[in-house]
């Protein structure tokens, strides 16, 4: 049990984090192909201005907030206001500079392109 | 000593947190929500809310990704139906790592609990939240009583 071990852990944990709303993770489909990673999230009711995407060290985080706003009694009520929340590892070969972000329907849409140097390349064969 | 400050911080910190999550027990109880939320199909149809707001009723539901011409509403005196499909956005020539969003069609109906003014019924999207206000018909509108 190295103490050093367990400080970093608690950094990791970030308890102070405080929460307003309850957290849920978003689902999301991930595609690729040789130029760039594409990610998708369902986000619904989450507008632009409180979606953060943030690409730190090898980590890929996206948040949201849903703040519904409602009024009357509620007869039923399935779904509230939530902090959507994931964490992903991205290789480092993303070159974070060129991310781009949409938000359309409530759908997150993330376009993750690689760098130049880790695209496939092909080699011509010269004859000699 | 300063490492200390940021542990009692910290501590003060996880206190919040769970006066919070005693706050919310009750109220997340009865929900269907959880970990593992997400838009689903197998689970019969997109979540919605019903508010009572006197003269008319609300209708709030997630359908993240519909366009408003993949969503159909129906309505008849107390009875609504709400139909869609999610189409699938995958790209072509991309290999998928993780497919976790459902694409299928579903249909979800609900006795209201008045009868509402099928003449007067807006509906409108926004950010993947469908929204319906349906007006309540005239008899079934809350009325003040004078006393003779």
């Amino acid at each position: 049990m190295d103490e050093k071990k367990e400080l970093v852990k608690k950094e990791e944990t970030k308890l102070e984090r405080n929460r307003q709303f309850p957290t849920v993770t978003p689902v999301v489909d991930i595609y690729e192909n040789e130029d760039e990673i594409l990610l998708h999230a369902d986000m619904p009711g989450v507008t632009k201005e409180e979606v953060r995407v943030n690409v730190d060290n090898g980590k890929l985080t996206i948040t949201g907030l849903r703040n519904l706003e409602t009024s009357g009694a509620a007869n039923w009520e399935e779904f509230g206001s939530v902090e959507f929340y994931r964490t992903f590892s991205v290789p480092q070969t993303i070159d974070v500079a060129k991310v781009n972000a949409e938000l359309k329907e409530g759908v997150l849409r993330l376009h993750l392109p690689k760098s130049e140097a880790a695209k496939p390349r092909q080699i011509e064969i010269h004859e000699g | 000593m300063w490492t200390r400050v940021s542990d009692i911080d910290r501590m003060f910190g996880a206190m919040d947190l769970l006066r919070s999550r005693m706050d919310r027990l009750f109220t997340d109880f009865d929900r269907s929500y959880g970990d593992d939320y997400g838009w689903r199909v197998s689970e019969g149809a997109p979540r919605t809310n019903l508010y009572d707001r006197g003269n008319q009723l609300e209708i709030k539901a997630e359908v993240p990704g519909l366009a408003k011409d993949d969503l159909n509403i129906k309505i008849q005196g107390n009875y609504l139906e709400v139909s869609g499909t999610r189409k699938s956005d995958a790209p072509d020539g991309y290999k998928a790592h993780r497919v976790e969003r459902g694409t299928a069609s579903f249909t979800r109906s609900f006795t209201l609990p008045a009868e509402v003014d099928s003449e007067k019924v807006g509906a409108s999207l926004k950010n993947g939240i469908l929204t319906l206000t349906l007006p309540k018909a005239e008899a079934a509108k809350p009325r003040q009583i004078s006393i003779q």
